[in-house]
């Protein structure tokens, strides 16, 4: 016997048995099928030791579905890229998509089937076989298919085709969250333009951007595809730099690049658009018949945005002054094309719908409706039959009834994918009461979060860079694309992919979905596909197609791009509501979705904890956000510790003295507050979710998380915030400008 | 033989921290902790700086991306006791690891704050060592350590090209923050080959709007930075000492 091979004898008996026998997880060691001796002939595809491969696969559609090419190792994954051909993002990525690996080699990582061996809730688990988890499952669906309820994420393309197919077949329920900002979204864009897809933006080709709000470059719908665009937006081309202006109640890490910003009250979005038109409309701006379906969008008649919402009148309102709204309907109008958008907290307040509706509605006004330079419409998926577009999250109201319904016993069953809704809906939802009481709860999560948690039987899904998928990336490029999924890397432990759980779990019902496996449902979808007889792939034969996808990284059609929009349905003006009677509750809360953790989801992979918020430069933690003058009038200063006062309840978090902060809105980040998740994630700050009143948007039904109040009570304490500012200086010196600034070119 | 030079368009920069996660998942950066971040010994080969300027409502925060400026007469390179710190005949700024001794002169004397000491054996749970890139080395306790415009990229394209019997294409290959950016802010390249794009960079909008950091200390960095474009900037700009 070698050296080596005793090496790893030895550290299979001594870490892997024991690890796994006990608690489940990956723990510090390495999965102990890694450590068997493997004959060369039953090495893992294209291991070639000493070289590296390069394999093209898709980021999971919380990070937008882009194409991604990863670095493979001698059977290990070692770097994310981004993929070169792909049209959304053309070789960019984001520190999400490059932290993929981190959830590959997790040591918190599930490392097989588990069963409950405790208290519901204790997180003690023991380890399972396969088979017997599959059959305990297909005996819980069996008993009452009908009060069985499968919790996803949005799903679309391959998987969503296996999950829509399973839920037919077997008769069960069906509902998926997503943020709720973007259900507001989504229901924004069929009322405005009548199309079931995000909008993307030809920001490279527009000469003004006016975002409301919305955190395009951080984490608003596709951040990488923006950015990319936004570079070429301001330097791409010789004689024209893009304009930026920014409106809304947080100098955001997008914000912070904008030529100007126009900080207003919250909620206020669509009456300083409504004003702007108004501006427009009364000083003859307006392109060709553009007034039309803006006034089918909102719901009014010319003389009601008249008499209504002239800048005068509405200026306190929104805290701008008539000038500067004006002034943004003139450089909104007069540079074009132009393009507005708005989102992220503008969509969370109660009349969320409306912001939307009435920003969005702008670009008719200057006719940057799928133009060049403007509001991008994306067309559906190319096989809308077989290959399903994304179905959207459920609203928050719907939530409740669905935890209504779990406590009353009318769902019995319930299987949780990914979606992690005791940590991502407020708890005010009674989401994770009603799971606790629940007959039975099964998690197919990658990692003990919140939800599984509560979970009797887990069985692990494989992480993205281990599975096959068709991914319909949203938002598009402007045209139909499906992006490819492919396992750069054999499991890395005792995981199964999610759609091949549902097809065996379906044949154990003596039921047989289309497919025998998650990748023969790729393979047959794709070669739908190829079935189109158009698109990048060219090929005749299915093997030489499939295999000339997988490398270019997906299917799309530069041709085949979104009709013409028009307004479905109107939006009517409402003004926001605040949960707190402002006497006693002096300050706007204001959660914003992290840059790096997003809404929570990403909190778990140490390299994105890491990562310092832009703006504060704060990282691992929970703040809260003041105006200087603000801490001043309290007493407070950076790192003293606050109690933040919502009707709904009440948290203690460190102050940081933001500069750009508005006086009255109080800002924290989301993303935090995890009580499970695994070790980055645990026991760091808090969730603001657990702070804000269940308002809801008045007309989707969406949790309007920033429509609360709060007061400030002090606790005298002060705590360490861990921030990347102080190893460098947070003003510059003058005479030594780190940052240089000049005008642009006249 | 290539000259190794960087150029960063501040105006294209949207401070979204993609190439500090991509350097560190390049370069085995140990990850930063809380209690890192508390000691103010966080490394990041390349950091996002953060400024502001101005008071509420008339307000920037500014970004800009700082890794090694890779001087040509670099101050820290005359300081090492034990020649760990060397400048490479192509201008890149090299650390040798196993020759550091730990007196930690060269970052005292580097003006940029952009050479780490380890304090500590940089530690990961095993599991997350099989992320480690093989290409480049995980340094250990007593050690500094820097950006080196990802040499391991540097000599992989060199060696192939070796073996191909031929010349360097211009941009053939670039760093890990630059391959990541998606504002494609950074552009890294050959600042001798007239088709690199960072050669043309720097003959057309450096000219116009380059400057270096801390340029007057005359260390000639080799990293340009294109200055912000603010149309509210002061008329009288910045000069550029």
């Amino acid at each position: 016997m070698r050296r080596r091979e005793f090496l790893k004898l030895a550290a299979t008996s001594a870490t892997g048995a024991v690890l796994f026998t006990g608690c489940g997880s990956i723990g510090d060691a390495n999965p102990e099928h890694e450590f068997k001796i493997e004959s060369p002939v039953r090495n893992p595809n294209d291991l070639l030791y000493g070289r590296d491969n390069w394999y093209a696969t898709a980021t999971p559609l919380s990070i937008g579905g882009y194409g991604i090419i990863v670095r493979v190792f001698e059977g290990r994954a070692k770097k994310v890229e981004g993929n070169p051909d792909f049209p959304v993002n053309l070789g960019r990525s984001c520190a999400k998509a490059q932290a993929l690996v981190q959830e590959v080699y997790h040591p918190d990582r599930i490392g097989g089937p588990l069963r409950l061996a405790g208290q519901r809730g204790s997180g003690q688990f023991q380890v399972i076989e396969w088979e017997e988890a599959l059959g305990q499952v297909a005996d819980l669906i069996r008993q009452a298919p009908d009060s069985t309820l499968l919790i996803t994420e949005p799903l679309n393309g391959a998987l969503g085709a296996i999950v829509e197919q399973f839920v037919q077949t077997t008769g069960i329920q069906h509902a998926s969250l997503e943020p709720d900002e973007r259900v507001v979204l989504r229901e924004a864009m069929r009322r405005v333009f009548g199309v079931d897809t995000l909008p993307t933006l030809d920001l490279a080709n527009a000469r003004f951007l006016v975002s409301f709000s919305a955190d395009f470059l951080h984490t608003w719908i596709s951040p990488v595809q923006f950015a990319r665009a936004y570079g070429a937006f301001r330097q791409g081309r010789p004689d024209v730099r893009g304009t930026y202006y920014h409106v809304g109640p947080r100098l955001s890490g997008t914000a912070a690049n904008a030529d100007r910003w126009f900080p207003v009250r919250p909620g206020a979005e669509g009456l300083v658009a409504l004003s702007m038109a108004q501006v427009m409309l009364e000083e003859g701006l307006v392109e060709g018949d553009g007034a039309e379906p803006f006034f089918q969008a909102i719901g009014l008649t010319p003389e009601q945005l008249g008499a209504d919402f002239a800048p005068d009148r509405v200026a306190d309102a929104a805290g701008l002054t008539a000038e500067q709204i004006r002034e943004l309907a003139h450089a909104f109008a007069e540079q074009r094309p132009s393009v507005a958008i708005a989102g992220t907290s503008a969509a969370a307040t109660t009349n969320g719908l409306f912001n939307l509706a009435a920003v969005f509605g702008l670009n008719y006004l200057v006719g940057s409706v799928n133009s060049e330079g403007g509001l991008i419409l994306n067309p559906a998926s190319p096989l809308p039959d077989e290959l399903p577009a994304n179905r959207g999250g459920d609203p928050y109201s719907q939530w409740v009834n669905i935890a209504q319904q779990i406590a009353g016993g009318q769902i019995r069953t319930v299987l949780v994918h990914r979606a992690n809704p005791v940590y991502s809906l407020p708890p005010a939802s009674g989401i994770q009461d009603a799971l606790r009481g629940a007959g039975s709860v099964v998690s197919f999560s990658s990692f003990l979060d919140e939800t599984t948690m509560l979970a009797d039987l887990v069985l692990p899904d494989h992480t993205a860079l281990e599975q096959w998928g068709l991914v319909v990336p949203e938002p598009g490029p402007g045209f139909e694309i499906v992006a490819i999924q492919q396992p750069v890397v054999n499991p890395f432990v005792n995981t199964r992919a999610f759609g091949d759980v549902l097809i065996q779990i379906a044949s154990q019902l003596g039921q047989a979905l289309p497919w025998p496996s998650q990748e023969a449902a790729v393979r047959a979808l794709a070669d739908g596909l190829r079935g189109l007889g158009r698109g990048n792939v060219e090929a005749e034969q299915p093997s030489e197609y499939f295999v000339t996808m997988q490398t270019q990284g997906g299917w799309w059609d530069e041709e085949a791009r979104a009709e013409e929009a028009s307004p479905q349905a109107p939006t009517a003006p409402a003004n926001p509501e605040f949960a707190g009677d402002p006497g006693q509750f002096p300050f706007y809360l204001l959660p914003f979705p992290s840059d790096s953790l997003g809404y929570g989801e990403f909190s778990h992979l140490p390299w994105l904890q890491a990562l310092p918020e832009p703006v504060s430069t704060n990282v691992w933690g929970t703040w809260i956000e003041l105006n200087p003058r603000t801490a001043q009038d309290i007493g407070v200063e950076t790192g003293d510790v606050v109690r933040v006062v919502t009707p709904q309840g009440s948290a203690e978090l460190p102050v940081y003295v933001n500069p750009a902060a508005m006086p009255d809105v109080l800002s924290v980040p989301m993303g935090q507050g995890h009580k499970a998740y695994g070790r980055y994630a645990e026991g760091r700050g808090v969730n603001p979710l657990e702070l804000v009143a269940p308002q809801a948007e008045r007309e989707t039904g969406a949790l309007a998380w920033a429509a609360t109040r709060c007061r400030l009570e002090l606790t005298g304490r002060r705590m360490r915030i861990a921030r990347f500012e102080g190893q460098f200086p947070a003003f510059q010196l003058e005479e030594f400008p780190i940052i240089q600034v000049t005008r642009p070119r006249t | 033989m290539p000259r190794w030079g960087m150029v960063i368009d501040l105006d294209r920069c949207t401070g979204c921290g993609a190439c500090v996660v991509a350097c560190q998942a390049e370069n085995n950066v140990p990850i930063n902790t809380e209690d890192v971040y508390h000691q103010r010994r966080a490394i990041e080969w390349i950091r996002l700086e953060r400024y502001w300027e101005g008071e509420y409502p008339n307000i920037k925060a500014r970004y800009i991306p700082v890794p090694c400026m890779h001087c040509q007469n670099a101050p820290c390179e005359p300081v090492c006791p034990v020649y760990a710190t060397y400048h490479t005949s192509e201008g890149i700024n090299m650390q040798v690891y196993n020759r550091c001794i730990g007196t930690r002169y060269c970052a005292i004397n580097c003006h940029w704050h952009v050479r780490f000491f380890n304090f500590w054996e940089p530690k990961w749970p095993d599991s997350l060592k099989n992320q480690l890139n093989p290409n480049v080395t995980v340094r250990s306790r007593g050690v500094m350590e820097k950006c080196t415009f990802c040499i391991q990229r540097v000599v992989k394209a060199e060696h192939q090209a070796k073996l191909e019997g031929r010349d360097l294409e211009a941009d053939e290959f670039t760093t890990a923050c630059a391959q990541a950016c998606p504002a494609e802010a950074i552009v890294f390249g050959d600042l001798d080959n007239p088709n690199s794009r960072v050669a043309q960079l720097v003959n057309s909008a450096v000219n116009e709007r380059g400057y270096r950091l801390l340029e007057d200390l005359g260390t000639e960095p080799s990293v340009y930075y294109l200055k912000k474009i603010d149309p509210e900037a002061a008329a009288e700009e910045h000069s550029g000492h």
